[in-house]
């Protein structure tokens, strides 16, 4: 709500731009299959200098040539008819040579302004602009690609429209929160591996000794196979994490936090203040021997786009730290001191041994659900952020006179439930939670970033 | 409504119509019982023992019966609460819910009416808020109800809008 008194003078309104995409946005688009093209013809090249069928490699080359040719027109094509515009609080993408196509997006609704470099985009030095807007499906805007100091500036643009600021506004000031040391991701990534999925690595190896002793030639081969295979997954799994999360740094500014990380392809995301709806914190199970646990967030807009990366906040960090980290983001809240009550010990009949371990408990601003046995997960809802709340009960639960209550939020990694509580506690529980909601939502729907500590 | 699925007190809940057992119940007929005498003819022609025939039989007609019993469980189970601040939903006879959707949290809110429900005169009306889990959908309803419910719970979302 502006309302400008006369006194005040209206700040001027953002001047219009428009712009359009870097001209080699085709080649970056085209990145991959580019660069498979040009590796497919270098080995037809040099089949065809090692011997004979000169013809057919013509051929080949052709239609090598010719795809790249149709991709990069294709590009040229789609670069020459977009066009944005930015007006007052509005980003308006006009695309489509033959279909016109016009969207809109009201920067007010912007969940976040990510900044991203592919690889590809990342050699010719452009970044990609990606606006994530609350909604089901096709949520995100991505204007690529335009050069790196474009999409900077780009963005910080994006993100003073959307609160309704000056156009041109340099971007805020950042003060560093954390970033996660290298070796410790690298040991936390591999840490992670531990679990019970490496009992499948031993099947490879069982599978050769066994054939080797028993004289199976076969089986010998197919778990000698197996151990390559497990091996490559395993690798290339870590691999892609390691380069996914490295040199992890998240910062604090008036836009709100920004995370920035990357080895090869470089992600800068901005998550605007107040726009996270739920945390967790998480714990693999062989991080609990060094207290170390990551955070992960539930925004919303984010999870249908199928990547998990946008929905971690921090990968890896001390657990205390990691507690009161989410307590400052949730405007000075300590995590550590909310009561938490586990279900009553007939629960063990439907959950034998973690019934222990389902804790739920809530104070004026959060709820707090922690659970599993050897993986580890803290659930946090701020209440003002929870959308509906549910109470369940199926036939073995209602026999035992238990019920779950469930917190619904955006989509994303979170999910709360406080499960098997004692029925009365749980209708209780349900109906403390939607009044203390409704007056969290009074209170303020718009809690501002504090400074940290 | 036992416990901790009843309403809060004082409030009663709102009932859906109970067209809704009869839609069901004519579809149970409508399938179920042909898909039965087929079974069971075919069984005896095939010249399978007789005892086998009689059980599948026997186990055909239960679950009839069972169906019967069970979508009159699950009518009575059906209820909607409006409250000042926010909806309350409950169904279920053996896996019972009960939602309450603050109506500051609405996203929009849908009138479905297949070409089944419609004629029996009966629609439903769903509540959508930003979580894909809430689960407030309103069975059973008639179309007059319905759209006298859909408005109210509109000019409510209105007046309670807190956006995300």
């Amino acid at each position: 709500m502006a309302s400008d008194g006369p006194d005040h003078p209206t700040p001027a309104e953002p001047a219009d731009e428009t712009f359009r995409l870097h001209p080699l946005t085709p080649l970056a688009l085209g990145g991959r299959i580019l660069g498979a093209l040009v590796v497919l013809t270098l080995f037809s090249l040099a089949g065809s200098k090692a011997g004979q069928g000169g013809g057919i490699n013509v051929t080949t080359l052709a239609i090598y040539g010719g795809a790249a040719v149709l991709l990069v027109i294709r590009g040229v094509i789609m670069v020459a008819v977009t066009r944005y515009h930015l007006h007052g609080g509005e980003l308006r993408i006009d695309s489509g040579l033959l279909a016109k196509q016009s969207k809109r997006v009201r920067l007010n609704r912007a969940q976040s302004v990510d900044v991203l470099q592919p690889l590809a985009a990342r050699i010719f030095g452009l970044a990609e602009v990606k606006v994530t807007t609350a909604g089901t499906e096709r949520s995100s805007v991505r204007l690529r690609y335009l050069s790196l100091p474009v999409a900077q500036s780009l963005r910080a643009d994006l993100l003073s429209r959307s609160k309704g600021g000056e156009q041109g506004a340099p971007e805020a000031p950042e003060r560093p929160v954390v970033s996660v040391p290298r070796g410790q991701l690298v040991r936390s990534v591999l840490l992670e591996m531990v679990s019970w999925r490496l009992l499948l690595l031993l099947v490879g190896p069982a599978l050769a000794v066994s054939g080797h002793r028993n004289g199976h030639g076969a089986a010998a081969g197919v778990g000698v196979a197996l151990i390559l295979w497990f091996g490559l997954l395993v690798v290339t799994d870590i691999w892609r994490r390691i380069s996914r999360l490295w040199d992890y740094t998240v910062t604090e500014s008036p836009d709100g936090l920004r995370i920035r990380h990357g080895l090869l392809s470089t992600s800068r995301q901005t998550v605007p203040p107040g726009r996270i709806q739920a945390i967790l914190i998480h714990q693999p199970v062989a991080w609990r021997l060094f207290g170390w646990a990551q955070v992960r967030m539930n925004v919303a807009g984010y999870a249908g786009n199928a990547n998990s990366k946008s929905t971690m906040l921090l990968p890896v960090a001390d657990l205390d730290y990691t507690m009161a980290l989410v307590g400052w983001l949730l405007g000075g809240v300590d995590i550590a001191a909310v009561p938490l009550e586990r279900p009553p010990r007939r629960a063990a009949a439907r959950a034998p041994l973690w019934w222990r371990a389902q804790l739920a408990g809530s104070d004026e601003h959060v709820l707090v659900a922690r659970h599993g046995l050897f993986s580890r997960t803290i659930d946090i809802v701020p209440h003002e952020r929870t959308q509906s709340v549910r109470l369940t009960a199926g036939p073995w639960q209602r026999a035992l006179g238990l019920a779950t209550v469930h917190l619904d939020s955006t989509r994303g990694p979170v999910r709360t439930r406080a499960a098997n509580r004692d029925q009365a506690l749980a209708r209780a529980m349900l109906d403390r939670q939607v009044e203390r909601a409704h007056r969290a939502r009074l209170r303020a729907w718009e809690p501002t970033v504090s400074p940290p500590r | 409504m036992e416990g901790p699925f009843a309403a809060p007190p004082d409030h009663p809940w709102s009932r859906v119509s109970p067209r809704l057992a009869r839609m069901r119940r004519t579809e149970l007929l409508v399938v179920g019982v042909p898909v039965v005498v087929v079974v069971t003819v075919v069984l005896a022609l095939e010249s399978v023992a007789a005892g086998i025939t009689v059980a599948v039989a026997v186990v055909g007609v239960v679950a009839l019966v069972a169906g019967w019993i069970s979508i009159g469980r699950n009518l009575a189970s059906w209820g909607y609460l409006e409250r000042s601040d926010d909806l309350m939903v409950t169904h279920g006879a053996l896996f019972k819910r009960l939602t309450v959707v603050p109506y500051g949290r609405m996203q929009l809110v849908d009138v479905e009416a297949g070409p089944v429900k419609r004629s029996f005169g009966l629609v439903s009306v769903k509540l959508h808020t930003a979580a894909a889990t809430t689960d407030a959908k309103v069975c059973g309803l008639t179309p007059t109800v319905a759209s006298e419910l859909r408005d109210r719970l509109t000019e409510l979302g209105e007046a309670h809008a807190s956006g995300l």
